[in-house]
């Protein structure tokens, strides 16, 4: 497995250099010349040979290419022209906690949702209820997304009044506050670092019992402590407490609308998965076995169905990532998604570009926690280490 | 994709006897083929009743595409700039009830407080009518769908975008079957470092989310409609579907006829353009229903961003709502936000409907027993 | 003395419903089989055997209509258990050998855990982890496989090993009867002969009953004792596999005998069974073998032949089955 992994490790920095190259390319395609933006052409033409010099600008572009790597490696991003003279890094630093609270969030629901939708529906085929969900989730996936963002908007913040409609958190509730919204938000994340983990934890180690019932103990009191670190963590912090809960009521609108319209791709991949793995011959021997149907249906085929489902999230990603960004900037959530869309508009290329960047290892860390999952979930790549 | 292989063998062998009778051109004999195959393929295809409905939401905005130009030059919107999506105007009068003050205002689209209405009608008082030129105006019998914040006519807005959402997708998916279809021959073919850099490649680009590199994009070109589907296309083609190709064209390649091409002396360029191509098409058919999804999304998104150069189109028509500020009002403006929001939504499901129909179709796994 | 009967059909009838109307897959098919007893199913492929087995489980596909018979295991009518019983009795009163060994396991769970779930289901009361681990480590050491191999995952087993293993699983609930259908079909020569010569010496040993499905009667004769017959959906001769071989009353029976080459017997032509086996859809009339019958006359078209009892425990269902000659059919 861990060759496996290491494999995939290298394959993923390559990848990386090679998007670095694209979006470098991508600045370099630009209708004129970059340094226009930076040297006010009617400067002496001295004066211009100079500063074209001094950013670097003059040699071949392939020197340049060679400048932007290395730069990126060492997490000189340039500095911001809107928010000058901040490094970009340092800005892209701040949001990018919050576009993945948002992202793994929602995709954790979305899957959760999707993988159970979708075993139900290869289990029960056929009837009123497939096709109503089908189009259903269908309709939800190809709709106009920041159309639907808005509706959600309209029903739950303004119409019924349950969320707040945008942002990150109420300024007029946090004008006083002893801590910054990064400090809160930062022991939230912890705090469902913490409570990840011990479930990781519990799931690895229950898997290594022989004796079933040992291993169920082990969950049972694992999931527990998890859920329980949370309550203690917040228990300990409880001057923190209304502002945490105030960030996250503002996360469950997005998180939900991103969770709505990324389901149903999960959920048509997972059916179509389960469809095949309840014609093989092991599902045939469970019956004979005597297993009852709902075992059949979780244990057998759905743990099989789902090996397919993870492969392919490498084709929901760039959806659920597109989502995000999309999300953001309807419900003004102050990550990635935003920062990118807010720059590009006013033309701060250093931040727009770095940002692109960011959102491209963001998908390839999502890709490569994906195959290790991969692994952990397919013995025959867990022992065999792969083909 | 066993009955796909099957088809292939059938399209091949049956163009070696034909060919044993009469010579015929090979495109005419693989299109009396292809015929045969597409008949079988369409009973298949219409046992799928989500495929029926996707096939049929399809043809209703062709439909609505089609009245436009109809419309305009035959038809009640004959000759009228009014009508114009982009460059019409129109202020629908309106007449309002004078009240006493703001409080009184029950009903704010029949009623306007009196100092509000000092504004147009000057001197009138409680109880008097004051008639307002309205932009949006609500529906009515010259303007079906009401008009615009700009005064502009939401029923030939709505045409006239359909027209161009076809376009876009028609744009994208073609030059998405293109793309991927010429690299996945192509790597199939030569193998090597050439397949090995082009799959590398369409890793990457499958990896790309689409929306952010779009988005960027835009800051540093002007994009416009033609400009966007080449750009979705090339980004789809190259992606995932250029990977999906490339293992059907391998399936291909070592088959007998391409031995036979090969031995009768046909060039790389004659085996992949003749033999390898012709047969990888019908599978890459499907790709492009599914880009087609991909590109009206796209499209409606980036336009909702006001990020593209495009006159006028279902994203522009919400965006002009959002910029204007009637979004926050809800269904009190429904005109400015239901009919551009669910064409979107509408179109997109139908081509994706169609597309896993015709999945379906191709891959007989996925059927019912 | 006559052994206890652990199984017995009776009038068994199985459609397929299909879109262009009823499959005739099982026609009142009738069998017994006595304790410690093992009978050999034998028929073309399509003949309905594998149906057979599986309505014996209730686990026919779900277009499947069984419109009529008995199912006794033990003198209890398993058609008419709810499916809640019916779940119950599998494994630990009848347990199956499918025929890929290959993909009857599940890849993601060790044989080990497999076995071990169907203790689990059925010991009653539910055995403790080293109990229940004592028993697969026996079972491994009884079908020949390394005690080692129990936390492995199926993928690292061989096919051989693999359906080693799978008769392991049959056996760790002490079923009463084992159904084999094809159980070695998809492993080569050698490995074929070890297996089924273990399963003998199983069932010898442990005095269950085991109903073995093939298409080739030559594997089966060796293993059995008793052998039926199959053609187009209905059992055409039952009787003890000795006398079936020596003395086949049934037309079919005496062709498929005549087209299997025999290695101890003298040389001969093989004589091939010609024609295609008949379209179950619309079955024909009378005894449904009457079209590739070399005997057949107006009375086969027209009446069915009921399965009557010719000899000691050896039936058949033809009219004519004086006239089948004694001795296989030479070729030309």
């Amino acid at each position: 497995m861990l060759k496996f992994v290491s494999r995939r490790l290298v394959q993923m920095v390559g990848l990386f250099f090679l998007f670095l190259t694209l979006v470098f390319f991508l600045l370099q395609a630009q209708p004129g010349d970059i340094s226009n933006l930076f040297i006010d052409p009617n400067l002496p033409r001295e004066v211009q040979e100079q500063l074209r010099e001094r950013l670097g600008l003059d040699g071949s572009v392939w020197s340049q290419w060679a400048t932007y790597l290395t730069n990126f490696v060492r997490g000189n991003l340039g500095v911001s022209f809107s928010q000058y003279p901040r490094p970009v890094l340092d800005i892209i630093l701040e949001a990018l906690p919050r576009t993945m609270f948002l992202f793994t969030l929602a995709t954790l629901c979305s899957y959760i949702v999707g993988f159970s939708l979708g075993k139900h529906l290869a289990w029960r085929r056929g009837g009123f209820s497939e096709y109503s969900v089908t189009i259903g989730g269908v309709l939800l996936y190809t709709v106009f997304y920041p159309w639907f963002a808005v509706i959600v908007i309209l029903t739950f913040g303004s119409r019924l009044g349950w969320f707040p409609i945008n942002g990150f958190l109420t300024p007029e509730f946090w004008r006083n506050a002893p801590y910054s919204g990064n400090q809160v938000f930062t022991q939230m994340i912890l705090s469902l670092f913490i409570a990840g983990a011990i479930a990781a934890f519990t799931a690895w180690w229950a898997r290594r019992q022989k004796d079933r019932r040992r291993a169920r103990l082990i969950r049972v009191t694992g999931y527990g402590a998890s859920l329980g670190s949370i309550v203690v963590f917040w228990a300990l912090r409880g001057d923190m407490r209304p502002y945490a809960l105030d960030i996250a009521h503002h996360s469950v609108l997005p998180v939900m609308t991103l969770t709505l319209v990324a389901f149903a791709g999960v959920m048509l991949l997972t059916r179509g998965s389960m469809l095949e793995t309840l014609r093989e011959d092991y599902i045939l021997t469970a019956r004979a076995k005597g297993v009852p149907e709902r075992v059949i249906r979780d244990r057998h085929a759905a743990r099989n169905a789902l090996l397919p489902v993870v492969t392919s999230f490498v084709l929901g990603l760039a959806f659920i990532i597109g989502g995000g960004v999309v999300t953001e900037t309807v419900f003004s959530w102050p990550g990635m998604g935003l920062l990118l869309l807010g720059s590009t508009v006013i033309e701060d290329v250093p931040l727009a570009t770095g940002a692109l960047a960011f959102i491209g290892i963001l998908a390839l860390v999502a890709h490569l926690v994906v195959d290790i999952l991969y692994a952990v979930l397919d013995p025959r790549i867990r022992i065999a280490g792969g083909r | 994709m066993v009955t796909q292989d099957h088809q292939m063998v059938e399209l091949e062998e049956g163009l070696v006897l034909e060919e044993g009778k009469l010579p015929k051109s090979l495109w005419r004999v693989r299109l009396t083929l292809a015929r045969k195959v597409l008949r079988k393929n369409w009973r298949l295809f219409s046992e799928n009743k989500i495929g029926l409905f996707g096939l049929g939401v399809i043809l209703l905005f062709a439909l609505i595409a089609l009245s436009y130009p109809l419309m305009r030059s035959i038809g009640p919107w004959q000759n009228d700039t009014v009508y114009d999506p982009i460059t019409g105007y129109e202020a629908v009068l309106e007449d309002f009830e004078i009240v006493l003050t703001e409080a009184d205002v029950v009903d704010p689209t029949t009623q306007m407080d009196a100092n509000t209405a000092q504004l147009f009608c000057f001197g009138v008082a409680a109880g008097d009518i004051c008639t307002v030129p309205r932009q949006p105006a609500r529906p009515g019998p010259d303007h079906w769908l009401g008009t615009d914040p700009l005064g502009r006519d939401i029923a030939s807005q709505l045409a006239y975008s359909t027209r161009a959402a076809f376009l876009l997708g028609l744009i994208a998916a073609l030059v998405t079957v293109i793309v991927a279809t010429i690299i996945g021959s192509v790597a199939a073919f030569y193998g090597g470092w050439i397949d090995n850099v082009l799959m590398r490649l369409a890793d990457l680009v499958l990896l790309l989310p689409l929306i952010p590199v779009l988005i960027v994009m835009s800051g540093l070109l002007t994009i416009t409609l033609p400009l966007l589907g080449v750009l979705i296309g090339i980004l789809s083609g190259f992606g995932g579907t250029a990977i999906v190709l490339k293992s059907q064209a391998l399936s291909i390649k070592v088959k007998p006829f391409i031995d036979a091409a090969r031995v009768a002396g046909g060039s790389n360029r004659h085996v992949i353009f003749a033999h390898i191509i012709p047969n990888v098409l019908p599978l890459s058919f499907l790709f492009m229903v599914f880009t087609v999804t991909e590109a009206i999304t796209l499209e409606a998104t980036l336009s909702f961003f006001g990020l593209l150069n495009v006159p006028m189109s279902w994203g522009i028509m919400l965006n002009i709502a959002q910029t204007e500020g009637y979004l926050r009002f809800g269904l009190e403006y429904w005109w400015l936000l239901v009919p551009s929001g669910l064409a979107v939504t509408l179109l997109a499901a139908g081509f994706f409907f169609v597309g896993r129909a015709m999945d379906e179709v191709v891959n007989p796994r996925l059927r019912a027993r | 003395m006559t052994a206890r009967t652990v199984l017995e059909v009776k009038n068994l009838v199985m459609n397929y419903e299909i879109k262009a109307g009823m499959v005739s897959a099982v026609e009142n098919v009738s069998f017994s089989l006595p304790q410690g007893k093992s009978l050999g199913l034998v028929g073309e492929s399509g003949c309905g055997k594998t149906s057979v087995a599986l309505t014996l489980l209730r686990l026919q596909a779900p277009n499947a209509r069984i419109l009529g018979g008995e199912v006794l295991l033990d003198g209890e009518n398993l058609l008419d258990l709810s499916s809640e019983e019916m779940r119950k009795r599998r494994w630990s009163g009848i347990s199956m050998v499918f025929q890929g060994a290959m993909n009857s396991w599940n890849p993601v769970y060790t044989v080990g855990d497999q076995i071990l779930e169907a203790i689990d289901l059925h010991w009653d009361p539910k055995p403790t982890a080293a109990k229940a681990r004592a028993k697969i480590v026996e079972l491994f050491g009884l079908v020949g496989l390394n005690p080692d191999m129990i936390d492995r995952y199926p993928h690292e087993y061989s096919g051989g090993m693999k359906q080693r293993a799978v008769i392991a699983m049959a056996l760790s609930c002490d079923p009463r009867l084992i159904i084999a259908d094809e159980p070695t079909t998809a492993l080569d020569v050698i490995v074929q002969e070890q297996i089924l010569a273990e399963l003998k010496k199983i069932q010898e040993q442990m005095g269950m009953s085991i109903i073995y499905i093939s298409h080739d009667i030559a594997v089966i004769a060796e293993i059995t004792d008793l052998l039926g017959v199959m053609y187009a959906g209905k059992l055409v001769e039952v009787g003890p596999t000795v006398e079936v071989f020596a003395r086949p009353r049934h037309p079919y029976t005496w062709l498929i005998l005549s087209s299997t080459p025999s290695i101890t017997g003298e040389r001969r032509q093989l004589a091939p069974l010609e024609g295609e086996p008949p379209n179950l859809l619309d079955p024909p009339t009378g005894c449904r073998f009457h079209p590739r019958c070399p005997f057949a006359t107006e009375l086969c078209v027209t009446e069915e032949p009921p399965l009557a009892v010719i000899d000691d425990g050896h039936s058949v269902a033809c009219w004519h089955h004086e006239k089948v000659p004694v001795g296989v059919r030479s070729g030309r």
